[in-house]
């Protein structure tokens, strides 16, 4: 078991998927008290361009954490940290700690296929791949997990029923994903990313792209899933922010402002900057 | 207005052209059709003394060069385009890039001579041997090893056609959206499985219109081909055996053609060749069509 | 739940990518191959001579190819002045009137395909309306068929440049009361400049390297010829022929010649991506 507390930010190697060593899977069993996930003195670069100054932040274990913001401030970026998905880009880089149950990811060690089964993403335009229904949902499971025919259609329609996608799609599974409506896409994301039992789903404003009904649902998947998974989900949509999370960080050009109880933050910000922003003085 | 009529005009040649291309091949391979019919499709026998002329033999080597090119280049070429949008550091990736299509900008006649003077030479005593050794059991790889003959063709027909459908697929994987791309990644993938599983599919319309259009350019190949396929009018099972395609044999006989049957079955070869190429490029033409379309990138 | 172990997908993946690297690298060294083969053989047979005189009979040594060498020049320029401006004017309609009617996607299509069409066939096709007819080879029909190579590549490369500009340009024009045809003139034509260079010159490069269309159009001649209305020399067929020769002192001359044409169709190629690239930056 690696548990990794090295105080000094170091670079993070670029590309792991060539070396053929692996980490020790993580434990899963890791006692559920503390945060979920602890950000250290996190910045981040893409090329000389500093984007996050020291971040630091917590984000609690079976509750919903709202990242908001005006645009540019570096909110899709912290999260896109978490899972290392900002690697695919050679001059994005990364300095400082991120511990998942304790364990640092920015390690060059982390086992960056397996970091990203346990922590899922969900982007603004829903992205259905090329397959069927079915497939996508199945997409995750093939890489991960071992499993025959039965066990793999009993995954798919868990998956799809925690989504609250299965009545919708069960007669269709074999058609292809991008079929269905915008918000079904996007609700078939979900599913495919619930598939292989992550830990952590972060949602990168996963609403912007659809219409108001199909956003409601999602809302309300949100709601209904963190008492399983821990969500952080980045929206530029106050309202949105203040209906589904239970912790909220406002980001202002790189630097987290603040950070605390939804509720607080939106009654009674503790910063002018905060309270600029969520009464829509600027954003 | 005369200045937009000019355009029009100009703009019309090109369809015009191509319609006057098979008119003019159909006109005047008329005597051969009427002569030979069917037959000389499946005919082997091209005999300019007995004014016998069948196409076969040069349909033969034009379809198993261009097999064996197809084999070899489009699994490179895609390999090579995984390598250039996956792997290779910008900066690498834009120098490779570019060396590759400079492959594709050197003249075929200079593969012809490269592929006669040194690559043949290689081929004969190197590999060939090599080849008959281990797997001459098999009827493809038996005979004297001559270096020249329709396993060079195809080979060097593969180097030429592999810039073409590599700097397409390239272009495809490009074209598919950057969240696809990372959602796959996000899902724990290898760089492998993204595109294998997820890369491929998005673009496999385009895949498939690169193929062709790399098909298309094999089959029409002329000049490489003429200078290492050894030109002779028959059919055999070997690969190391020289044969020769409809265009090498187009270019080799046509200068000297003085019979009108002996021209105009020349002709009739270049009308089976038209219509080959014509029917792939429009397959092509259709499947990138579809592709660009449906996401709406103008072609 | 336990997920697999990552170990073999990570190797499968090293396999792959390593196989994509390797495949990289073959293609390089081939380019890098018959560059050398050119090169090293080729670099021997330039000599004043080779520029300046003509071709010696086989087993005399010397001579050149300066006959073949103006032929070449003669054809390509005849085929861009044939070529160019159709091209470019089918390039305007395309951007500028056609845009979706279905001449514009019929003469889209249709020059696509032309530039798929394996050029021998062009060949057979120039020698069956102008050699035939007329009785005999000449560099005219050798210039139609470079210049029918051409047309495709030019008309698709005006209408993609064209398009790239901004229609702010074009409003700019016509707002002061200028009929279409001085717009495209006077204002598109000058802005698009780099780009339409660009295309000539892949066009030029294009054809320079031909052979099969002028085998039976503009045939070959190892004399010195005033005009282009009889078989013309060019160094590309002189190349075909004197590769196919028994001669060594001929197959030299080959070489040289390949290392010719190899570096002029490359430095076309570099030159019309300095013009693209300059227009990007």
């Amino acid at each position: 078991m690696k548990t990794t507390t090295m105080a000094f930010p170091y670079p993070v190697a670029l590309d792991q998927s060539l070396t053929l060593e692996t980490a020790v899977p993580a434990a899963y069993a890791a006692a559920p008290v503390g945060p979920k996930i602890i950000a250290r003195q996190v910045r981040f670069f893409y090329g000389d361009h500093q984007a996050l100054f020291e971040n630091d932040l917590e984000i609690h274990r079976h509750k919903v954490t709202a990242i908001i913001g005006p645009s540019g401030c570096g909110k899709s970026t912290h999260i896109r940290i978490y899972n290392r998905i900002y690697e695919l880009y050679g001059e994005q880089r990364a300095f400082g700690e991120i511990l998942l149950d304790g364990e640092n990811i920015l390690d060059p060690a982390m086992d960056v296929m397996e970091l990203r089964r346990r922590v899922g993403m969900i982007f603004q335009k829903p992205t259905p791949f090329p397959m069927s229904v079915f497939e996508n949902v199945a997409f995750g499971l093939k890489l991960h997990y071992r499993l025959s025919k039965g066990e793999m259609a009993d995954r798919v329609e868990e998956a799809l029923s925690q989504a609250a996608l299965w009545d919708e799609v069960k007669d269709i599974l074999r058609q292809p994903g991008t079929a269905l409506s915008g918000g079904q896409q996007q609700r078939l994301c979900i599913a495919r990313a619930l598939a292989v039992e992550p830990e952590v789903l972060l949602m990168d404003e996963p609403t912007s792209a659809i219409d108001p009904i199909a956003t409601a649902k999602i809302e309300e998947l949100i709601n209904s899933l963190k008492s399983k998974y821990t969500i952080v989900i980045v929206t530029h949509n106050m309202q949105q922010a203040a209906r589904v999370s239970d912790f909220t960080a406002f980001f202002y050009q790189g630097h987290i402002v603040e950070f605390g109880d939804t509720q607080k933050i939106f009654t009674n910000p503790a910063n002018k900057k905060t309270e600029e922003y969520i009464t829509g003085r600027f954003g | 207005m005369i200045f937009r009529g000019l355009s029009r005009g100009c703009a019309f040649l090109v369809p015009a052209l191509i319609g006057g291309i098979f008119l003019a091949l159909l006109i005047y391979s008329l005597p051969a059709i009427k002569k030979f019919g069917v037959g000389f499709l499946v005919s082997p026998e091209w005999n300019p003394v007995t004014q016998e002329f069948g196409a076969a033999s040069s349909i033969f080597g034009t379809v198993v060069s261009t097999l064996i090119a197809m084999l070899l280049a489009v699994p490179l070429s895609l390999a090579i385009a995984f390598f250039l949008v996956e792997l290779a550091p910008p900066k690498v990736s834009r120098v490779v890039s570019t060396l590759i299509e400079l492959l594709a900008a050197i003249p075929s006649i200079i593969f012809g001579m490269w592929g006669l003077f040194v690559f043949a030479p290689f081929l004969q005593t190197q590999v060939q041997p090599w080849l008959a050794s281990t797997l001459g059991f098999l009827p493809l790889f038996q005979g004297p090893p001559m270096g020249i003959g329709i396993m060079s063709a195809g080979i060097i027909l593969a180097f030429m056609i592999l810039p073409f459908i590599c700097a397409i697929a390239r272009d495809v994987f490009l074209l598919v959206p950057r969240t696809i791309r990372e959602s796959a990644f996000g899902m724990g993938a290898t760089t492998w499985e993204v595109m294998y599983k997820v890369m491929i599919p998005y673009g496999l319309v385009g895949l498939i219109g690169a193929v062709f259009l790399g098909l298309g350019r094999a089959l029409g190949e002329t000049m490489a081909i003429t200078f290492v396929i050894g030109n002779s009018h028959r059919i055999s099972a070997s690969l190391f055996a020289a044969g020769n395609s409809i265009a090498s044999t187009l270019a080799n006989e046509f200068a000297e053609a003085t019979e009108p049957m002996y021209v105009s079955s020349l002709i009739a070869l270049g009308l089976v060749l038209f219509l080959i190429t014509y029917l792939v490029q429009i397959l092509a033409q259709f499947l990138l069509r579809r592709l660009y379309r449906s996401w709406s990138v103008g072609l | 739940m336990k997920p697999r172990p990552p170990i073999g997908r990570r190797l499968v993946n090293g396999v792959v990518s390593g196989l994509a690297a390797a495949s990289a690298l073959m293609g390089l060294l081939a380019l890098a191959w018959i560059f050398w083969g050119v090169l090293s053989r080729g670099v021997g047979a330039l000599n004043l001579d080779f520029f300046t005189s003509l071709p010696n009979p086989p087993g005399v040594s010397g001579g050149g190819v300066a006959n073949a060498i103006v032929g070449t020049l003669a054809m390509t320029g005849l085929a861009t002045l044939l070529a160019v401006p159709v091209g470019i004017m089918a390039g305007v309609f395309l951007s500028e009137f056609g845009q979706k009617s279905r001449l514009a996607d019929q003469s889209r299509f249709a020059a696509n395909v032309l530039m798929g069409m394996p050029s021998i066939i062009i060949g057979v096709f120039v020698y069956a309306i102008l050699v035939l007819p007329r009785g005999k080879f000449s560099g005219y029909a050798g210039a139609l068929s470079l210049g029918i190579i051409m047309l495709p590549v030019v008309a698709r490369t005006a209408e993609d440049m064209l398009r790239l500009l901004p229609n702010t340009l074009r409003e700019a024009g016509l707002a002061l009361g200028a009929p279409t045809w001085k717009v495209t003139l006077t204002i598109l034509f000058r802005a698009a400049k780099p780009g339409l260079l660009t295309g000539i010159l892949l066009a030029v490069a294009r054809v320079s390297g031909e052979t099969a269309p002028l085998l039976f159009t503009a045939l070959n001649s190892p004399y010195w010829e005033s005009s282009l209305a009889g078989p013309t020399p060019n160094l590309t067929v002189t190349i075909f022929n004197f590769a196919m020769s028994p001669y060594p002192d001929w197959q030299q001359m080959a070489w040289g010649a390949s290392l010719l044409i190899t570096c002029g169709v490359l430095a076309l190629n570099l030159a019309a991506r300095f013009f693209l690239g300059e227009k990007h930056s």
